[in-house]
């Protein structure tokens, strides 16, 4: 399941610090992220994996005293240029939240509020991206019958690939996951995670998670953060069974985090 | 089994949690029994009105002598119903738009700034609204419009002073259902692509349209209510405006038939008797209007959750017709309204083309801002809520400095401990103060135990039954029963029937049963923001319901209760309507704090030294400041209480 490792890097962090008013977050991270694989971040709570997470689609824009210096390069260009346009940066760069959060709308709805935003208004169109981004979503045969209703309804599990499936609707080059599965039973959590293997074969996944045994079952690459840092960042099985970093190897042997 | 080392066994802690219960149920009762008291009271009174006048003359008949008999109540109704919608055309998108600028648009520290400007707002007394109509807005409508309004005195004033008293209202509602909606909604939306104000029109908004839906209507409802202002502003003339738009007509409201004719009619008599009909309608329209705002609520409601997706139009034309249609209907509805501003001014032929020409110019308007780019609507959207705000604080300052410059020259320390002199053209307001204070401890002492005990009862006791239902929709009917009808309730009940007279005590009840609601609906929000695992770890204690609920829940809940408290308490000293018939008089040379005397109170004094007195405009304009100065105090201390207890209480 590894890929190779000479796939064209698609996304490009490189010395990222980030302050949250007086406090730094983030020092000097640097991490290129390569076309068609799954890029795990994992770390202790609060090493700021998810804060790196929602540079790369600017969500930290949204928090008010939040500073940013290096650079993400994406398609040849600084996300962070003064210029640059947010809103297609993030059609072009997905998200997944931690919690599903579909929108309180039918599930029809929730799929084509952005393809509509984007201009699309063709009924048949639409329809056309409802059946395949819930086919990808492997929701499809689920809610086939009732796209008129309610979102809100369905089990969590559904609510997280209905999310992944309006995230699909724009058709994203780059889909950002923060612990997708963290609110989720074992069950629906390797549905989803089965779901991510499926995905790196059209798009790039970053995902941020908790969970180890998740980033060693589906992540091509790995990225161990602490204190705001990127301690190490190599291919998954070197991660977890030969990294350089002394820290690196307690924390994935389970002695601290 | 398991008693403690007092010997109170369980038994007996079990049975004073019933006792417990049974008080507060009673306290909780009140609400239903002054609600039933009132419409008793109204609709009893209001039957030797029906007798000599069938009730379809009385709503429709458009002639209103009582000196002649004739009670025909038609144009007071619409007059109502003219000043409220007219009130509503700039306050529904100012309040709207403001809102959305103080959710959405600005920054933390702007909004730290705007939010106690906006209670500030909600927290001046009617009476000094129509001070502030009175000696700015009058003339200065006169002369922008010396053609059309050459008094000053007509239905357009009374809707922007009624605008202005309503949006308040609606932008701290609308603003908490925007706020209500969780931030993941907006970060989702944003992460597929949408701008911040797509976000907002498409995501945020609908998602809180029931909030901003019952905004709205809560400021009808302020607006429909509303007593001295309007009577001091629009002219009190009942008549039919003619043209039936014609904003610069003079107009007679419901509340300001009742204020003016109250203090002059016989006790007993057929006129008194139509006045309380005339209540008896305001009720029900206030009423409707709220079974409407819940109705609407719910369809709202229904809709936004996906189950109907197709509107009453696409339904009945299909989905391009319909289009069509909305289109059509959209450019006749504006020619229409063009036309309808235009004639005010010119005559007919003259107002047609001109019309013509607005509309066309509104419409290509409209098509320009179809096509501009996403984000330059974004900036335009943004810019239009920030003037709604800016406009707000405009009127707030404009309101305070004018207040605050022309009273300096009057205030001085005789002012404020001196008797008034000469029917108050000189001297002082020490007994207004004093009487007013007077009035703040006493409604205090009937409304904070009967509302807190009630608000407990109902957080946290009641489980929802039949008997919770129907309190629930007692206090809702309450909370929105105007002020004026609670003064009819006063003179009938409490001043004649009661006995108490004209008096500090039937004053204080009246007001008391006024902000009851309030006070019952803080105490239950604040109880409820008491989070749970405080219940429980005063249980696993061993601690019962009532220990838990006196010596936990409420003393956690206490910051949240006085804000509440203070606040409704800080409405009631500036109420002047249910005051003025229950317990002031206009004169009073001494001072002492006696239930059973009347007192001068300043709301009061302040409406009648600026309608009927001849004192300088300075003595009234310092009355008013320091009725403002009173209000504005209590509204600081609730908000000091807040900022303290939110600060000890980080749950």
């Amino acid at each position: 399941m590894m890929s190779e490792d000479n796939n064209e890097v698609i996304l490009n962090i490189q010395g990222l610090n980030l302050w949250y008013g007086e406090k730094q977050a983030l020092f000097d991270v640097d991490m290129p992220v390569r076309r068609n694989e799954i890029t795990a971040l994992i770390g202790p709570s609060g090493c700021g994996k998810s804060t790196l997470l929602r540079c790369l689609n600017r969500m930290n824009d949204l928090v008010e005293g939040c500073r940013i210096e290096g650079t993400v390069e994406y398609g040849g260009v600084n996300i962070f240029a003064p210029d640059a346009d947010i809103n297609g940066l993030r059609k072009r760069i997905g998200m997944i939240f931690q919690k599903p959060n579909p929108f309180p709308m039918s599930i029809r709805d929730n799929i084509t509020f952005g393809p509509r935003l984007h201009g699309i208004e063709k009924k048949k169109e639409l329809e056309q991206i409802v059946e395949r981004t819930l086919r990808q979503a492997a929701l499809w045969e689920e809610v086939r019958d009732r796209l008129g209703s309610n979102a809100l309804a369905l089990s969590g599990g559904q609510q997280q690939s209905l999310c992944i499936a309006r995230a699909l609707s724009v058709n994203p080059d780059i889909i950002l996951m923060d612990e997708p599965t963290s609110a989720l039973d074992p069950i629906a959590t390797a549905k989803i995670e089965e779901l991510c293997v499926e995905l790196k074969k059209d798009y790039t996944v970053v995902m941020v998670t908790h969970n180890m045994q998740q980033a060693m079952r589906i992540s091509d690459m790995t990225g161990f953060m602490y204190m705001g840092k990127m301690v190490e960042h190599d291919r998954t099985d070197v991660i977890f069974h030969s990294a350089s970093q002394e820290a690196t190897r307690r924390y994935v042997s389970g002695l601290f985090g | 089994m398991f008693t403690n080392q007092n010997g109170r066994g369980t038994k007996a802690r079990a049975d004073s949690d019933k006792v417990v219960r049974y008080l507060l149920m009673a306290a909780a009762s009140a609400s239903v029994l002054i609600l039933l008291a009132i419409l008793v009271f109204i609709t009893n009174n209001s039957l030797l009105a029906l007798k000599s006048t069938d009730l379809l003359g009385f709503l429709t008949g458009n002639v209103w002598k009582p000196s002649e008999g004739l009670y025909g109540a038609g144009n007071i109704i619409l007059g109502t119903l003219l000043v409220t919608l007219g009130s509503l055309v700039f306050a529904v998108p100012v309040g709207i738009g403001s809102a959305i600028f103080m959710a959405e648009v600005s920054n933390a520290k702007v909004r730290r700034i705007l939010k106690p400007l906006v209670e500030l707002f909600a927290g001046i007394p009617s009476v000094v609204y129509g001070f502030f109509g009175l000696m700015v807005l009058v003339p200065a409508l006169a002369g922008l419009f010396p053609e059309q309004m050459p008094t000053g005195f007509a239905w357009l004033t009374g809707s922007i002073l009624l605008g202005f008293m309503a949006l308040p209202t609606i932008i701290s509602v609308a603003e908490d259902a925007l706020k209500a909606v969780p931030g993941t909604y907006r970060e989702a939306s944003l992460a597929v692509g949408a701008t911040r104000w797509e976000t907002t029109s498409k995501v945020i908004v609908p998602a809180a349209i029931s909030g901003i839906a019952s905004a709205v209507i809560l400021g009808i409802g302020r607006a429909v209510g509303e007593t001295m202002a309007v009577m001091m502003v629009t002219g009190n003339s009942a008549l039919v405006p003619e043209p039936l738009w014609n904003v610069f007509s003079f107009v007679r409201t419901i509340t300001a038939t009742l204020a003016l004719e109250m203090p002059e009619v016989v006790v007993g008599s057929t006129h008194y008797s139509a006045l309380f009909l005339l209540g008896l309608v305001l009720m029900l329209i206030v009423l409707v209007i709220n079974l409407c705002a819940k109705q609407v609520v719910r369809n709202v409601n229904r809709k936004m959750q996906g189950a109907n997706g197709r509107s009453f139009l696409r339904r009945i034309l299909g989905k391009k017709d319909a289009k069509r249609f909305k289109r059509g209907f959209s450019v006749i509805a504006t020619l229409a309204v063009a036309y309808m501003v235009c004639s005010l001014f010119l005559d007919q032929a003259m107002a047609l083309a001109l019309s013509v020409v607005l509309a066309s110019v509104l419409i290509l308007v409209q098509m320009f801002l179809k096509r501009i780019t996403r984000s330059s609507r974004q900036k335009l959207m943004h810019s239009a809520t920030f003037l709604c705000a800016g406009l707000c604080v405009i009127v707030l300052s404009v309101l305070l400095g004018d207040i605050i410059i022309k009273a300096v020259p009057a205030l001085s320390w005789n002012f404020l401990t001196g008797y008034p002199v000469d029917a108050g053209k000189s001297g002082g307001i020490y007994p207004a103060i004093v009487g007013t204070l007077e009035i703040i401890i006493g409604t205090a002492a009937i409304a904070l135990p009967l509302g807190i005990l009630s608000g407990t009862y109902l957080a946290e006791y009641s489980k929802g039954g039949r008997f919770a239902q129907v309190l629930e929709q007692a206090i809702d009917v309450l909370n929105g029963t105007p002020s004026i009808v609670f003064a009819l309730f006063g003179v009938s009940a409490i001043v004649a029937i009661l006995g108490l007279g004209v008096s500090l005590l039937s004053g204080c009840i009246t007001l008391a049963f006024m902000i009851l609601p309030v006070i019952i609906r803080t105490t239950e929000d604040a109880i409820g923001n008491v989070p749970l695992q405080v219940r429980e770890a005063s249980y696993a204690l061993g601690a019962n319901k009532w220990q838990t609920t006196f010596k936990i829940v409420l003393p956690a809940a206490l910051g949240g209760i006085m804000t509440g408290a203070i606040l409704g308490l800080g409405r009631a000293a500036g109420e002047t309507a249910p005051v003025m018939f229950t317990a002031a008089v206009l004169m009073r040379y001494s001072v002492g704090f006696n239930l059973l005397e009347p007192v001068m109170v300043l709301p009061y004094h302040l409406y009648y030294l600026a309608t009927e007195g001849s004192a300088d405009p300075s003595m009234q304009y310092a009355t008013a400041l320091v009725l403002l100065a009173i209000v504005l105090a209590m509204f600081l201390v609730a908000n000091v209480v807040r900022e303290y207890s939110n600060k000890k209480n980080k749950w």
